[in-house]
């Protein structure tokens, strides 16, 4: 039996909400903005991409690297039916995610979380960090893990990234030689970026200096519900 | 600094004033809250584009407040407002210079004679504060043509049953390359007997007026061009403008509040620098154009003892009657292995536009429509046909198995191959008029503040039931259409949800002060020299996308504006 402690720190964790962020990121009211092109939250973050490679081929042999790793390999592995998440380099693009993209903090936090959270429950079943598995293990922890409404969320992330690296140009780390478009017999757009091209690359808008911008949370509504449920009208005019 | 002209905003409203007047040789300055991109800076890049949204305001830093109607329990019903940082459904459209014309599709449609007219001809709506227009479709027309040639619109006129009347005989450049599905839907819609019509796009299809034409990559609809073909606003006006000498563009500068004599006269615009910085410049005429949400915000935004509740508002008109596009989206799949080698390979082609769209029901005459006219008589709409192309948001849709748990593994490259590589989608939007409603409006939001500390616009987005019977009406035609074509698990989303980027209206134009806020050649009834030539000016807002007719007008207006110019400095 587990300490009460453990599942407080844990993705057993019952007071665990869904993080606004990442129901927006998750929501179907996002989908339907991204078909149509629209949205996300971003902030900046500022690290060259020379540093990127050799920082990342020492970060893939520890923790957290080596279980996300892990975990991506498990969710898209080697297999005859197509590229693995090692071909689409899955791993370095959400390395590129976490440190050269303009990530909210909240969202890499959360990232590494479900890696101590994974770990946790791993050593808990079976003595044993999650990278050190057979494969039947890891789907074990990974089904185990996908009951509780954290580890859905860090998992539907993951997956997530995992079509950003297959299917997103290759200057943001993933994808090599258009590796997933191939797979999928997706003919990619032109021009496409190249590094010093990408998202968080294009010229800045204008900055303030000392004002912030207010964020207010508005009250939820208990008991009531929306007047008109439909899917958001977006349309590409 | 002092200009002849200022104009706030730098899109599909602003860009034909700033072309115009610095072609005529006054000193214009446009100031654009955005950076100024090239056609260097826009990539086929789903992540710029779409899921991270990059070339719009982050919503931590610019939001807006949306309220959406809610019912209790005791079925009373109430309006609660939640900020976009929260709900992370953003109302931007591009704030870079050239504004949302750099990533719009280019549908390029004219209104209708019937737009203008809408009350005349189909009576008043209960519940709806439909107005005819001041001018009549005759008016706009030469601009109309005006927008075709210098904008660049490629296109074919074809004999159809709603098709309006031309000052010229043809686009002034020829079609763009079309789909092989284009084939397929006028033989379905001949055999049904509808009329399929080629889509007018401003992009252009043949190289001119220093531009490239395009470039086929398939990507067009919500990217920026990288060729120059797409007819945005920087791309075809501001960048000739620039090369006059006169045109002065001051780029990542915000305004924030407009100053006013006491006469009511304005006599300079604020704005904070790229730095955050607060600067001020004057000219002797204004131009507003931010698009209609962020329009209404910057004119209720600038109070002064002559205007307390905002510039040109001692009515209490600005912000009212905001529209967007009513209608939805409708589609239907084509599974591979059901069509001949010859089919399957006209239907993966990537490049071409499909460039179709039917506008048969432009005016509904049927008498099983149960509309608000009893004999079946309504303003109707458009229905456009289109490919998506987005692959990162199409293979969201593949982690989730039929009980919505989430799949990985061989399942996960299972559903993978199936969906990119068994079958396609053939998609149409319906776009059909969103009446003006009280419930459908800009304010100020009082608590909600930016990132310079300036409240942010709140934005009321109630509809009219009536879109909804519209819309559906016409859906049903599009999926008809479908089913004539062979498609297969064919479904329609009508909703009333508003396309963010689709607004209008919120300055209406009119000949009574009382119940509009600008008059007919888009001047402030109450400030002599303050224009507004976004797409705010509409009383109404047609059915079909708008930039096409904000291009027009403002092309309008710029004559109008050039005219008072010439006038103020021949008195000099």
């Amino acid at each position: 039996m587990l300490p009460n402690s453990f599942f407080d720190n844990s993705f057993f964790n019952k007071n665990y909400q869904t993080p606004s962020w990442l129901k927006d990121k998750l929501s179907r009211r996002t989908l339907l903005k991204s078909a149509a092109g629209a949205t996300a939250i971003i902030s900046m973050s500022s690290m060259s991409f020379a540093e990127t490679k050799k920082s990342y081929e020492t970060a893939l042999v520890s923790d957290p690297w080596q279980t996300l790793n892990s975990v991506l390999m498990h969710l898209m592995p080697k297999s005859a039916s197509g590229p693995s998440a090692e071909d689409i380099r899955a791993t370095h693009y959400l390395y590129n995610v976490v440190y050269h993209q303009p990530t909210e903090q909240e969202e890499v936090d959360f990232v590494f979380k479900g890696v101590g959270w994974l770990n946790g429950y791993s050593q808990g079943q079976t003595k044993m960090n999650f990278s050190q598995l057979e494969s039947i293990e890891k789907e074990l922890m990974l089904r185990a893990i996908s009951g509780s409404t954290a580890g859905e969320n860090w998992l539907a992330m993951l997956i997530g990234y995992l079509f950003e690296a297959m299917l997103s140009p290759p200057a943001y780390g993933g994808n090599p030689n258009g590796v997933g478009w191939k797979w999928l017999q997706h003919q990619a757009g032109f021009p496409l970026p190249s590094d010093g091209q990408r998202y968080y690359e294009l010229p800045k808008r204008s900055v303030v200096q000392p004002a912030q911008a207010q964020k207010i949370t508005m009250s939820v509504h208990n008991g009531t519900e929306k007047l008109k449920v439909n899917n958001k009208g977006t349309r590409k005019a | 600094m002092s200009y002849d002209i200022c104009i706030v905003g730098s899109g599909a409203g602003a860009s034909p004033v700033a072309y115009t007047l610095a072609k005529a040789g006054a000193k214009v300055v446009v100031i654009e809250k955005g950076p100024w991109l090239t056609e260097k800076e826009f990539f086929k890049d789903e992540l710029a584009i779409s899921l991270r949204d990059s070339y719009n305001p982050k919503l931590a830093d610019e939001q807006h407040v949306i309220e959406e109607e809610y019912v209790t329990e005791n079925g009373e019903s109430y309006w609660q407002g939640e900020s976009t940082s929260d709900s992370g459904w953003s109302f931007w459209n591009g704030n870079v210079v050239g504004g949302s014309s750099n990533f719009m599709s280019g549908y390029f449609h004219r209104l209708k004679p019937i737009d203008f007219r809408l009350k005349t001809e189909f009576g008043a709506i209960n519940g709806a504060n439909i107005a005819d227009w001041p001018i009549s479709y005759d008016e706009l027309e030469p601009f109309y043509a005006q927008v075709e040639s210098e904008i660049g619109v490629s296109g074919k006129v074809v004999k159809h049953p709603h098709q309006e009347p031309r000052s010229t005989v043809d686009f002034p450049y020829p079609p763009l390359a079309e789909h092989a599905v284009s084939t397929w839907i006028d033989e379905a819609a001949a055999s049904i007997g509808f009329h399929a019509m080629p889509v007018p796009r401003a992009v252009l299809s043949q190289p001119a007026m220093g531009r490239k034409s395009c470039e086929y990559s398939g990507y067009c609809s919500s990217y920026g061009c990288s060729s120059g073909a797409k007819g945005s606003g920087r791309a075809a006006l501001l960048n000739h403008g620039v090369a006059t000498g006169n045109l002065t563009i001051i780029a990542n500068a915000k305004v924030y509040k407009i100053d006013n004599d006491d006469q009511g006269k304005v006599t300079g615009v604020n704005y904070y620098d790229s730095q955050g910085r607060k600067k001020s410049v004057a000219a002797k005429i204004y131009v507003i154009a931010c698009q209609a949400v962020e329009t209404s915000r910057l004119l209720l935004a600038s109070k002064s003892a002559f205007f307390p509740n905002g510039l040109a508002n001692n009515h209490d008109q600005v912000g009212k009657n905001l529209v967007f596009s009513a209608g939805g989206t409708g589609q239907g799949d084509f599974y591979f292995d059901e069509l001949n080698e010859q089919k399957k390979a006209e239907l993966k082609q990537v490049g071409p536009f499909i460039n179709r769209a039917l506008q048969d029901w432009y005016q509904i005459d049927d008498k099983s429509f149960s509309g608000a006219n009893s004999q079946g008589k309504a303003k109707g709409g458009t229905i456009d046909f289109l490919f998506y192309q987005n692959p990162i948001s199409r293979a969201q849709g593949t982690q989730r198995d039929e009980s919505n748990a989430l799949v990985w593994g061989e399942q996960l490259k299972k559903n993978l191959i199936q969906e990119f590589t068994t079958y396609k989608t053939l998609r149409f939007e319906v776009f059909n008029d969103w009446l003006p409603t009280n419930d459908c409006f800009v304010s100020l939001d009082e608590e909600v503040k930016d990132k310079w500390g300036d409240p942010v616009a709140k934005v009321r987005i109630g509809s009219h039931a009536h879109d909804l019977q519209v819309g559906e009406y016409l859906a049903e035609k599009g999926a008809k259409l479908l089913e004539e074509l062979g498609a297969k698990n064919i479904s329609t989303s009508v909703s009333s949800y508003p396309p963010t980027n689709l607004m209008a209206g919120g300055c209406r134009f009119g000949d009574d002060p009382k119940t509009s806020v600008l008059d007919r050649n888009c001047r402030a009834h109450e400030v002599d020299n303050l224009y507004v030539t976004d797409g705010s000016f509409m009383p109404t807002g047609g059915s079909v996308p708008y930039t096409f007719t904000i291009y027009a007008n403002a092309f309008r207006v710029a004559e109008q504006i050039k005219s008072r110019w010439q006038a103020f400095s021949a008195e000099v």
